[in-house]
C-alpha cells in the first residue's frame, strides 16, 4: 500500500483531501512538521493542501521547517501534488501576500486575474493535451497566469495556468479532492511513481530553468 | 446588458438540494407533512452519481439532533463526497460556523444570522475564505416590492433587497443562494428575471433557487444569467435525474459538465 503524506498547513480542513487520497486505497499520514522517524523517502508521495491564504501557509511551514524537506522530496524525485495555493507556493510569489516569499521552484508569480467574478467558484474544462476536456472544480480568486511547466490551462476571463508538472512534481489550480472521479484519477496519476508522462513537456528532476511565460 | 455568459470555460452548475430533518432527508409536501426520502449519505453519493455538480443540506446543523451527531453526519458526508458540498441552517454564532466547516463541510449557508449578524459574513470570509461563506436570501415579489424575510420566511426585514445584495458580497459571501418565495413550490420555473438581474449586478456568483420543475427552467435560467441553479423536489421525486436535466442543457447549447 502506498504511503503518502499531507502536510498540514495549519491553514484549512484536510478531512476532503485525506478523504479522496484514502478512496484510492492509499495510506494517508498528516504531519505538521517534518520528523526524524519520517523522512522524505519514507513517503511514497506528498500532497500540499489548497486550503489559506499564500502568506500564512508560507509562514506556517516554513516556521516548521517544510520547505528544506520539500526541497529535497522534489530532487529526489519523490512525487508531490501541490493543491490551488499548495501549488502556487511552487511560484516565487503571489499578489494575495507581496511580503510573502515562495519557494521559487518556478518562475513566475500568483495574481489577482481579471475573473468576471470573484472568487472563481465551479466546474471547468482544462484545455492542453494533458487531461484533455477534463472538467475539475475550481475554487480561487488568485492564480498564475502561465508558467513555462504548464500542462493545462483554463479559461475565465482569462486564460490561467491550470496545472504544472515538472518530472514527478505536479501542481493543479483546481481541487481534485472535489471534482469527481476525474479529480480522483489526477490524483492517482500524480502520486504514481511513474516517470514516464505522456505530456508534452520535458521530464526533468532537475531545478527548472527560468524562463519567459508562454502566454501574455 | 447581455444576455450572454461571459464565463469563458466555467460551467453552469446544476445544485441539489438537500432537507435534513433528524437524521433523514425529508421532503416538504403542503407545508408540513414531511415525507421520508431516505438516507443523506446514500443520497448524496447518488446524486454525485447522477451528475450533480454540488450539493447543499439544508437544516441538517439545525435539525434536533444533538450538536455531535450532525457534526458526524456532516464528516460521513465529506468522506464520501468527492464533489462540494453546503451545509445551512441554524448556524448562529462563528462557533458553528467552524464546527461544522471543520467537520468537513465546504460550504455554510447562512441567512438569518446573515442578517441578524452580519458581521459573521467578514469573520467567516477572513478565516475560511470567501469561497466557503454562501449568503441565502428569501425574496418574495409583493406588487412591485421586493421583501426579504428570515427565520424560514416568517420574519420581514426591514432592509432594502438590493442594498442587501451588495452588502453581502462586500461583506465577503463567495456565493447568493437566492431563493424566489414567490416561485417556490409552483413548478412555474424560476425567477429568471431577478436572478439574471442580481447575478449582473453583484460581483459574486448567483444561485437561483425555487421554483423549478422542469429541465426547461434550468435552461431559462442559465440563458438568463443564473451562475447555478438549486433543485429539490424535481430530483427527489424521481421525476428528473440531474444527468437528464444536464443533456438538456448540452443539447441547447450550454456547456456543462458531463
Amino acid at each position: 500500500m502506498k504511503n503518502i503524506l499531507i502536510i498540514d498547513t495549519k491553514a484549512g480542513n484536510l478531512f476532503s483531501l485525506q478523504s479522496a487520497i484514502e478512496r484510492l486505497g492509499f495510506n494517508v499520514t498528516i504531519l505538521d512538521c517534518p520528523s526524524d522517524a519520517a523522512n522524505e523517502k519514507t513517503f511514497d508521495g506528498i500532497v500540499i493542501p489548497g486550503q489559506g491564504r499564500f502568506g500564512t501557509v508560507l509562514e506556517n511551514i516554513s516556521a516548521r521547517g517544510w520547505p528544506d524537506y520539500l526541497e529535497r522530496a522534489f530532487k529526489s524525485n519523490i512525487p508531490m501534488l501541490g493543491i490551488c495555493v499548495g501549488m502556487q507556493i511552487f511560484f516565487e510569489g503571489s499578489e494575495e501576500d507581496p511580503d510573502a516569499k515562495g519557494l521559487g521552484w518556478l518562475k513566475g508569480q500568483a495574481r489577482a486575474l481579471d475573473f468576471p467574478k470573484k472568487p472563481m467558484v465551479g466546474w471547468a474544462k482544462l484545455d492542453g493535451d494533458y487531461w484533455s476536456d477534463a472538467v475539475v472544480y475550481f475554487v480561487n480568486s488568485y492564480a498564475v497566469k502561465s508558467s513555462d511547466m504548464q500542462i493545462a490551462s483554463t479559461n475565465y476571463g482569462e486564460v490561467f495556468c491550470a496545472a504544472i508538472k515538472i518530472g514527478s512534481l505536479t501542481g493543479v489550480q483546481f481541487h481534485p479532492e472535489k471534482s469527481g472521479e476525474k479529480g480522483a484519477e489526477i490524483i492517482r496519476q500524480a502520486l504514481s511513481n511513474t516517470l514516464s508522462s505522456s505530456g508534452d513537456r520535458p521530464v526533468s528532476g532537475d531545478r527548472p530553468v527560468s524562463g519567459e511565460t508562454k502566454y501574455e | 446588458m447581455s444576455n450572454e455568459r461571459a464565463t469563458g470555460s466555467l460551467m453552469p452548475r446544476v445544485i441539489v438540494c438537500l432537507d435534513v430533518d433528524n437524521g433523514r432527508v425529508v421532503k416538504g409536501t403542503n407545508f408540513k407533512q414531511l415525507r421520508d426520502m431516505g438516507d443523506p449519505v446514500e443520497l448524496a453519493m447518488a446524486y454525485e452519481e447522477q451528475g450533480a455538480d454540488e450539493l447543499v443540506f439544508l437544516d441538517i446543523s439545525a435539525s434536533s439532533d444533538n450538536r455531535p451527531t450532525a457534526l458526524k453526519r456532516v464528516t460521513d458526508i465529506a468522506k464520501h463526497l468527492s464533489i462540494p458540498f453546503t451545509v445551512g441552517g441554524g448556524l448562529k454564532k462563528l462557533d458553528d460556523v467552524k464546527a461544522f466547516l471543520d467537520a468537513g463541510a465546504d460550504k455554510v449557508a447562512l441567512n438569518t444570522t446573515a442578517v441578524l449578524k452580519p458581521e459573521i459574513i467578514d469573520q467567516t470570509a477572513k478565516a475560511y475564505g470567501s469561497q466557503c461563506v454562501v449568503v441565502a436570501i428569501d425574496v418574495n415579489k409583493e406588487g412591485d416590492k421586493l421583501p426579504f424575510y428570515i427565520h424560514g420566511g416568517r420574519t420581514l426585514v426591514d432592509r432594502d433587497f438590493n442594498q442587501w445584495t451588495q452588502e453581502v458580497a462586500e461583506r465577503g459571501a463567495g456565493e447568493i443562494l437566492l431563493t424566489a418565495m414567490h416561485k417556490d413550490g409552483t413548478g412555474s420555473g424560476f425567477d429568471t428575471e431577478l436572478t439574471g438581474r442580481i447575478s449582473q449586478q453583484v460581483p459574486v456568483q448567483v444561485i437561483a433557487s425555487g421554483g423549478a420543475k422542469n429541465e426547461q427552467h434550468f435552461l431559462d435560467a442559465f440563458n438568463q444569467g443564473a451562475d447555478a441553479c438549486l433543485a429539490a423536489g424535481m430530483f427527489h421525486s424521481g421525476e428528473y435525474s440531474v444527468n437528464q436535466v444536464k443533456k438538456y442543457l448540452a443539447d441547447n447549447g450550454l456547456s456543462v459538465r458531463s
